[in-house]
């Protein structure tokens, strides 16, 4: 398998050294600090044997813990309290059955475009971009990341009005063009894009901002590239990549293999064109004009380039994504590129999104890894996407039904499949925050 | 020169296009869709069978028993699913906005409707009480004008429309303003008068007052009274025949009766209100429809005129989820297929006096829905978070609005990738 996820920490060392290794120390110790926890918490946790919500008889997959079994979750205070084969020794109020389902850690969708607004000409702080809450729980999504939505001018608005406001955990990708995803003309200015004050602003919000976007810029020129990176240089943090287009076409193998470092991530991997060599504009695909995978996509992989699928409304295509999975291509990460005009297309939501690469041939628990445990490591946020003991509280429940379905993509094109991804239940630091069919609900009594 | 001999072989061309084309070709020009071998459920015009649709133009152009494919541009296989004219939806709230402290009105708690509407079926939808009529035209700007779902309105009596506080101030209830405004644009269909705490029928009055002036109805969220108004006042005493009576299975407590009593008894002129023309509409919220006001109800009769969602953000993650959950909860708790159709079609748009919606009559705006129904073990839930258990759930397969499909769940109407 050549996804090397394991390489983003080769850009880590840009941390500060003391942080690092006090997360390294807590990550090591992650069970001796519960324990002491649960000493510290005294008889009342021992003793009554009671959690806040229980997790019976659904198969569990964890990847960052190695669980693929069927498994019981307790959870109290908004945390993981316990993972076990059998958890009936422990009482609690609400009981979940869920038997016949899948329980993954809660979803991380790694590119939306939340920074809604009321202007109509933008897309950031415009009517493009959607209020994340309404699309995400009923898709087992528990955390987005906004990926270029505002720059650091307009990340204080972004936040007041999103970040602060949402029960979804809304992460940001800062956009390099200090105004954010504004639109053309300002994305094409090179002199907007400020890595020096991007920089600044990532820092100064270490617990939202996590990388950095660049998207849309259309020249053949890296110099946007080039200061993109470098502000992900300046902070210690990843960038993503929106390719744009050029004339002729900026070829992939420059950025993957010179311009961007391992832990970086190429976003909408299934989109551009692949005959862009014989138009002579646009964007090179991941294949080629015959439809073969790139030779050096291989090395871009080995060399630690995250592939990221940000589905959108115009960037997967079938004719490019079967033949490069069929040759052995897989996404790093899972993701949806959710805004105004993708979100009733063929993307429809994350499950959606989801259930088209299991039915291309990745295992259900690979679908789960790209789109929890891998993701967190791409964010370097390795507390979340889990279900280790002590973590936040964000589970998914999915079922997996069989029947016949039908799924569509940015041309219009279908393929069926006998499979689908649907969201039973979603928790959110706790707190259930979508039950589709009532699994976590008291019944009605007739009096 | 060149230029010249371009055209003559581009003539040429499209001549021997012309010769080569079929009769059958030339007849392929007929519709630009025609939906094949659905349920067609359609309560104006009595249909409750298989029927082919043609859509031309944005138009419903025909329903019949046999449309042949060669007629049209696009063939949609419906077999073995509901279809349906497009939901209306008489009771949301789109007038989102980002202004603290408004709420439903250019505030947080509204939503942009085309993220909630389609996926759902619903190609209408009325948000009720939004603007007044100091800022519809702006709602009008920010949120009807640049919606692809229909959006309607019920003006609010109140002129700073549903934004918290200025619900409460009688002294901003202008019937003649609000009724001025609501003759002056097709959009406004009603009046809303909501969240009114107070023991007084004076603000009722004047909603009433501002709907006669533009000649549409009421719709009543009761507010909350110390002690509670009377229901039977208001259907008998204030309300004409056609005004609604939003969030009908909720209230209870000690500032709004619910339809029943304590003891789950339908209160006395519950059946003759809906019988004299009172609209009883679910409205169903995050906190308006309760299984023990519901269930005795309906079974002593009082079943919903209409039904909707009453969605906004406090509503949407909960028991109510979607139109068409909504429609399914009602389905199994009783209603047959065809009524809760009818009652999310064409009752609600003789309701809101828009004929010309809610049904699929040759020449009407091809809004419709097409329907797959799944039997098995769902729950629906009210709101107190109460399961009751159902056997049945419609899910939206394609949409279609103004004759273009904005929603297909599993490529209906999209070719195969390799084909």
């Amino acid at each position: 398998m050549w996804l090397a996820v394991e390489s983003v920490k080769s850009w880590r060392h840009l941390l500060p050294e003391a942080v690092d290794r006090v997360h390294h120390f807590a990550q090591r110790h992650a069970s001796w600090f519960v324990l002491v926890l649960l000493f510290l918490a005294g008889p009342r946790t021992l003793g009554a044997q009671s959690v806040d919500l229980l997790i019976q008889g659904g198969h569990v997959i964890d990847p960052a813990n190695q669980i693929d079994q069927v498994m019981d979750v307790a959870i109290s205070d908004g945390k993981i309290a316990r993972v076990g084969e059998n958890l009936s020794g422990l009482s609690s109020d609400r009981v979940v059955d869920a038997t016949g389902l899948y329980v993954t850690p809660g979803l991380i969708d790694l590119h939306v475009h939340s920074f809604w607004g009321t202007d109509y000409e933008r897309t950031s702080d415009g009517i493009n971009a959607l209020a994340p809450d309404g699309f995400t729980f009923r898709a087992g999504v528990t955390t987005v990341v906004d990926v270029g939505g505002s720059g650091w001018i307009d990340f204080l608005t972004f936040k007041d009005r999103v970040i602060d406001r949402s029960k979804t955990r809304v992460l940001s990708f800062l956009q390099i063009v200090k105004y954010g995803q504004k639109g053309t003309p300002y994305v094409q200015s090179t002199g907007n894009m400020d890595p020096e004050m991007a920089a600044e602003r990532a820092q100064q919000f270490p617990e939202h901002i996590v990388g950095f976007k660049l998207a849309h810029y259309s020249g053949h020129d890296w110099e946007p590239v080039e200061r993109v990176t470098r502000a992900g240089e300046l902070a210690g943090l990843p960038v993503m990549i929106d390719f744009g287009g050029a004339t002729p076409p900026l070829p992939l193998e420059t950025l993957f293999m010179e311009k961007l470092r391992p832990g970086d991530i190429y976003t909408h991997a299934f989109g551009g064109q692949h005959d862009a060599d014989l138009t002579g504009s646009g964007r090179q695909a991941i294949v080629d004009e015959e439809f073969q995978l790139r030779p050096f996509i291989a090395d871009a992989v080995e060399r630690g380039i995250v592939f990221d699928v940000g589905h959108g409304a115009g960037s997967f295509f079938y004719k490019q994504a079967i033949p490069a999975m069929e040759q052995g291509f897989r996404p790093t990460t899972i993701s949806t590129d959710l805004y105004g005009s993708s979100m009733n297309t063929g993307m429809m939501n994350m499950t959606n999104v989801m259930s088209k690469f299991l039915d291309l041939g990745m295992t259900l628990q690979e679908v789960i890894e790209a789109s929890t445990w891998k993701t967190a490591q791409v964010l370097s946020r390795r507390e979340l996407g889990n279900l280790t003991e002590g973590a936040e509280a964000d589970v998914t429940i999915l079922r997996l039904e069989e029947g016949t379905f039908g799924f569509v993509d940015s041309a219009g094109l279908r393929k069926n499949s006998d499979q689908k991804l649907t969201a039973e239940l979603t928790i959110r630091a706790g707190e259930v925050v979508w039950d589709l069919n009532g699994l976590a609900a008291d019944p009605y009594v007739r009096n | 020169m060149v230029t010249g001999l371009l055209s003559r072989l581009v003539m040429g061309a499209l001549l021997i296009a012309g010769l080569a084309a079929t009769p059958q070709d030339v007849a392929a020009q007929d519709y630009d869709m025609v939906i094949k071998n659905g349920h067609v459920i359609d309560a104006k015009n009595g249909i409750n069978g298989v029927r082919d649709i043609a859509i031309n133009d944005g138009q419903i152009a025909r329903v019949a028993s046999n449309i042949p494919e060669s007629s049209a541009g696009q063939v949609v296989d419906a077999t073995g699913h509901y279809v349906t004219p497009g939901l209306i939806d008489i009771h949301s709230h789109n007038y989102y906005g980002t202004e603290p402290y408004r709420s439903y009105s250019n505030g947080f708690s509204a939503l942009p409707p085309d993220g909630f509407t389609f996926r759902a079926g619903v190609t209408t939808v009325v948000d009720v009480g939004g603007a007044g009529w100091r800022n519809f035209r702006h709602f009008k700007d920010q949120v009807i004008d640049r919606a692809d779902t229909r959006v309607l309105a019920f003006i609010n009596i109140s002129g700073e429309g549903m934004s918290g506080i200025h619900e409460q101030n009688l002294n901003d209830f202008d019937p003649k303003m609000t009724g001025l405004t609501a003759r002056r644009f097709d959009e406004i269909v009603g009046v809303k008068i909501a969240h009114y705490s107070g023991h007084d029928w004076e603000p009722y009055r004047r909603a009433v007052e501002a709907a006669e002036m533009a000649d549409i109805p009421v719709m009543v969220d009761f507010g909350g009274a110390e002690p509670a108004l009377s229901l039977r006042t208001l259907f008998f005493d204030v309300f004409r025949p056609g005004d609604i009576y939003t969030h009908a299975y909720g209230g209870g407590g000690s500032r709004r009766q619910a339809v029943v009593d304590d003891n789950g008894i339908l209160r006395d002129g519950m059946l003759e209100a809906q019988e004299r023309g009172i609209i009883f509409d679910i409205g169903h919220g995050g906190g308006s429809f309760f299984y023990p006001v519901a269930v005795p109800a309906m079974e002593q009769g009082l079943w919903p005129d209409v039904i909707s969602t009453d969605i906004h953000v406090g509503s949407m993650n909960d028991g109510m989820k979607d139109m068409l959950n909504v429609v399914s909860k009602i389905h199994n708790m009783g209603m047959s297929l065809p009524d809760v159709i009818e009652a999310s079609t064409w009752k609600p748009a003789q309701v809101i006096q828009r004929e010309d919606l809610g049904h699929l009559s040759e020449g009407a705006v091809a809004d419709l829905a097409i329907f797959s129904y799944h039997t098995g073990d769902f729950g629906y839930l009210d709101s107190n978070e109460l399961l009751m258990p159902g056997t049945s759930k419609l899910q939206t397969e394609l949409t279609v609005r103004e004759g273009r499909i904005v929603y297909d769940l599993n490529g209906l109407a999209a070719p195969l990738w390799n084909e």
